[in-house]
């Protein structure tokens, strides 16, 4: 027979505990997050101009998407600002994406090649994380004062040869301050995505390294035929990341300029989102910030399932349905046999 | 020992879970302001019924005497003055110069910081209008100042602490004009008036143009067509310097030869010949290099100060003192341009920003809220002693003249020059009555893009550019554009 104290420790379950020491993360989850994740999409169907704002439905998403009349400024400010935004979010993160996969996975592959016998590899992938470690303001500081508009920024002054000889305006201008943002984002994440590919590539099996290369494949042919097929899965899931980063986009693009008002041309659509809500404190347009980061949440689904399809595993997919017909096949022939079973 | 670690563990888990509601502590404040209502409904009764009483705290002041002085309605409550800021340049001064000078004492007036600055300093606001910390006084940017006297929740009248309308006549009457809200009701006092000048090298000026005094300089500068003829005869010299010294700048002197404000009485966009002129007005120099292409607030534009790239700058009150932005453009005390700049009216008379006090709903410092603002706008004595304190221009045309008169005031960044001298005649001529909005900073914002761009050559045609500042304008809530 059990004594009383065993009988209590059998009664008492430690499972609560548990519960007590992730009920923090919930809180503040709910708090902070999902509250308001749900509150967007709130505002996303309430008017503008109003810190407490009615709904009044999808009126919103209907000045911003669709197309507006000849004279109406206002709906052809908030469409025009709008579609601007996604544009250059859009071009400013392909401009960065493809040199920074491009970058970081030849990278990734000298840095695992048993073959390249490279000295201070540890050194070099720390200096290559390093820029990602500097918050997005010093960098726009820094590139303001590297590529600066003033005759007195350091490329000014270094190409410059005559006094009054016309500075280059590489921070206004279009395409230069477009290609300025890629390479500043390229070159804080280039170190990020290669300690990825890296790990990746490290969790590919060495023995197939190994029989390639006792076969007599050369270093390309490792590459195509195993290391990038391989690495598939880890390549989804940095263009994922990337992409939703990517579409995100806002610090660089914010700061990156002089004078009061963001440069137009790498004006992204998180930059969009802030400015309509954030620049007129007395009547705030919640609602179409609101409105654009519904939009760009949905872009942001389609595009990740898009990659989720394309990526898809065809063989595993083959294999199920052949699975499914299978046994569908054996199903019948069960009924077929009218029943009787041996 | 169990129930130990049970007690512990749950302390643990508690103090982890209320920091989630750190900075939500909005329930005391609704219960402050809930009960503070009524607490202010009856005082406003007590001071209607106590109207032939003299109360003890207007007897202390001098407008007692007079027979319209108003009660001071604020509560005594509280045990220090706090005054909200994004900048302590100005508040930290007024505050020493004024505990110097009175019985008060440093611990009886706080300046608190609210560490931002433009927009951010608004939400900064509004948190501290919705939280429970105390707020007596208020700083308000000419920018945004319309949105926030026009809000019986963030300000109340100044006739509250007890004063009245007659107590401000010695002011400018711009400020008076720009602190009073929609219904005549005046909301916001300030201590400064901030008219601006040009302000030109002066060995530059005498070589080139042969100015020696500046008196000389201004008839060069006397008026737009002047100054764009003195640039262009600059430039066919083959001098590569510039008149202006930004865009910006320039705006600043221009965005006060307006006729109409940016809205209508209907909050509709005007857009007249005046933007027409300016616009063309900005291509015209920015391409024939009347002014420099560098950005305001960088340190390109303290460069060109330095060296030969500019023959002046547009500045205002503010910009002249030490460590201002004349102190920038010269290098400081070392710089190559220490004290080679004078000031002359320039070619029309402007002012920049400027900052008004205005008083919290939740203020209970009654006393020393009233003696403060007083202080610095109404007691000339006492203003007098701050401008000459802090080198500020303060808003009374009557201690201005004294100083003037005077002759005491000598800047060293101007090479001894009085700035008040050149300020004072053109601080008369400052009108903006009806001429500002509560959405000016944004249009503003709207319009310069756009004409930045089209003196850049971004934008071909006039008409464009329009077309652009009106889309963009069109996206500022509460305004329409036709």
């Amino acid at each position: 027979m059990a004594t009383a104290a065993q009988r209590r420790i059998k009664s008492v379950s430690y499972a609560k505990y548990g519960y007590i020491f992730i009920l923090p993360f919930f809180v503040v989850y709910f708090i902070f997050s999902f509250w308001p994740l749900i509150q967007t999409f709130i505002l996303a169907f309430s008017e503008n101009g109003s810190r407490t704002p009615e709904l009044i439905g999808f009126d919103n998403f209907k000045t911003i998407l669709a197309k507006p009349a000849e004279n109406d400024f206002k709906a052809m400010g908030i469409h025009n600002s709008f579609w601007n935004g996604m544009k250059n979010t859009l071009i400013i993160w392909f401009g960065n994406f493809l040199p920074q996969i491009a970058l970081s996975l030849l990278l990734a592959v000298w840095f695992t090649d048993l073959r390249v016998k490279m000295p201070g590899k540890g050194f070099f992938k720390v200096v290559m994380y390093m820029p990602n470690i500097i918050t997005a303001a010093s960098v726009a500081g820094l590139f303001l004062s590297l590529f600066g508009d003033s005759a007195y920024s350091v490329i000014n002054t270094l190409l410059r040869s005559g006094e009054g000889e016309e500075a280059l305006k590489l921070i206004s201008g279009c395409w230069s301050s477009r290609i300025l943002v890629m390479f500043i984002q390229v070159w804080m994440w280039f170190g990020n995505t290669m300690i990825m590919l890296m790990s990746g590539i490290q969790g590919i099996n060495e023995s197939l390294f190994e029989a390639a290369e006792i076969d007599g494949a050369n270093a390309t042919q490792t590459f195509w035929r195993i290391t990038f097929p391989l690495l598939k899965t880890i390549m989804v899931y940095t263009l994922l990341t990337s992409m939703i980063g990517g579409l995100q986009m806002f610090d660089i693009p914010y700061m990156l300029h002089t004078g009061m008002v963001v440069n137009d041309y790498i004006k992204t659509v998180a930059v969009f989102i802030y400015e309509m809500f954030h620049n007129n404190f007395a009547k705030p347009s919640f609602g179409y910030s609101g409105a654009a980061s519904v939009i760009l949440f949905v872009i942001t689904s389609i595009l990740g399932a898009l990659v989720f399809y394309v990526q898809r595993d065809k063989d595993a997919i083959e294999r199920k349905k052949k699975q499914k017909q299978a046994a569908k096949e054996w199903k019948r022939k069960q009924k077929r046999g009218g029943g009787f079973s041996i | 020992m169990n129930k130990l670690k049970k007690s512990l563990a749950l302390i643990a888990t508690l103090a982890i879970a209320s920091t989630a509601f750190y900075a939500c502590g909005d329930s005391s404040s609704t219960a402050d302001s809930s009960s503070s209502t009524p607490d202010s409904s009856s005082s406003e009764e007590s001071s209607d019924a106590s109207s032939e009483e003299s109360s003890e705290e207007s007897s202390e002041t001098e407008e007692s005497s007079e027979a319209e002085a108003v009660e001071n309605k604020v509560p005594e409550t509280g045990d220090k003055l706090s005054i909200l800021c994004w900048t302590g340049d100005d508040v930290e001064k007024m505050i020493e110069n004024f505990t110097a000078n009175t019985d008060y004492t440093a611990e009886q007036v706080e300046y608190v910081n609210v560490g931002s600055k433009g927009q951010e300093a608004r939400e900064q606001y509004a948190n501290y209008f919705a939280g429970d910390e105390d707020v007596d006084l208020f700083v308000l940017e000419a920018d945004w100042i319309l949105d926030y006297i026009n809000n019986d929740e963030y300000t109340a009248p100044l006739s509250d602490l007890g004063f009245t309308d007659a107590d401000f006549d010695g002011c400018y009457d711009y400020t008076v004009s720009i602190g009073t809200d929609n219904n005549g009701v005046l909301k916001a006092a300030s201590w400064q008036a901030t008219p601006g000048g040009y302000v030109y090298r002066t060995d530059l000026a005498e070589q080139y143009l042969g100015a020696k005094t500046p008196e000389e300089m201004q008839e060069f500068v006397k008026d737009w067509d002047t100054f764009t003829a003195t640039a262009k005869k600059l430039q066919d010299d083959g001098h590569k310097i510039a008149m202006a010294d930004t865009l910006a700048g320039m705006w600043q002197v221009w965005q006060y030869n307006r006729d109409n404000a940016w809205l209508d009485a209907d909050n509709k966009l005007v857009v007249d010949d005046y933007c027409k002129t300016y616009a063309e007005l900005a291509k015209d120099y920015y391409t024939n290099g009347y002014v420099t292409t560098e950005d305001a607030w960088t340190d390109g534009w303290y460069q060109i100060g330095q060296d030969d790239s500019t023959m002046g700058y547009f500045f205002c009150t503010w910009c002249l003192g030490a460590g201002s932005m004349l102190s920038n453009a010269e290098g400081g005390e070392a710089g190559p341009t220490f004290g080679k700049y004078n000031i002359t009216a320039g070619p029309s008379g402007w002012a920049w920003g400027g900052s008004w006090l205005a008083l919290s709903p939740k203020a209970d410092n009654g006393t020393i809220a009233r003696d403060f603002i007083k202080y610095f706008t109404v007691d000339t004595a006492t203003a007098k002693d701050y401008a000459l304190f802090k080198s500020e221009f303060v808003n009374n045309p009557d201690v201005m003249k004294e100083i003037v008169d005077e002759g005491s005031n000598k800047n060293a960044l101007l090479g001894g020059q009085d700035q008040f001298s050149i300020l004072y005649e053109s601080a008369a001529n400052i009108d903006m009555d009806g001429k500002i909005t509560a959405f000016d900073s944004q249009i503003k914002d709207a319009f310069n893009t756009a004409v930045t761009k089209y003196a850049k050559g971004e934008i071909a045609s006039y008409d464009e550019m329009i077309t652009e500042f009106k889309t963009n304008a069109a996206k500022i809530e509460g305004i329409t554009v036709e």
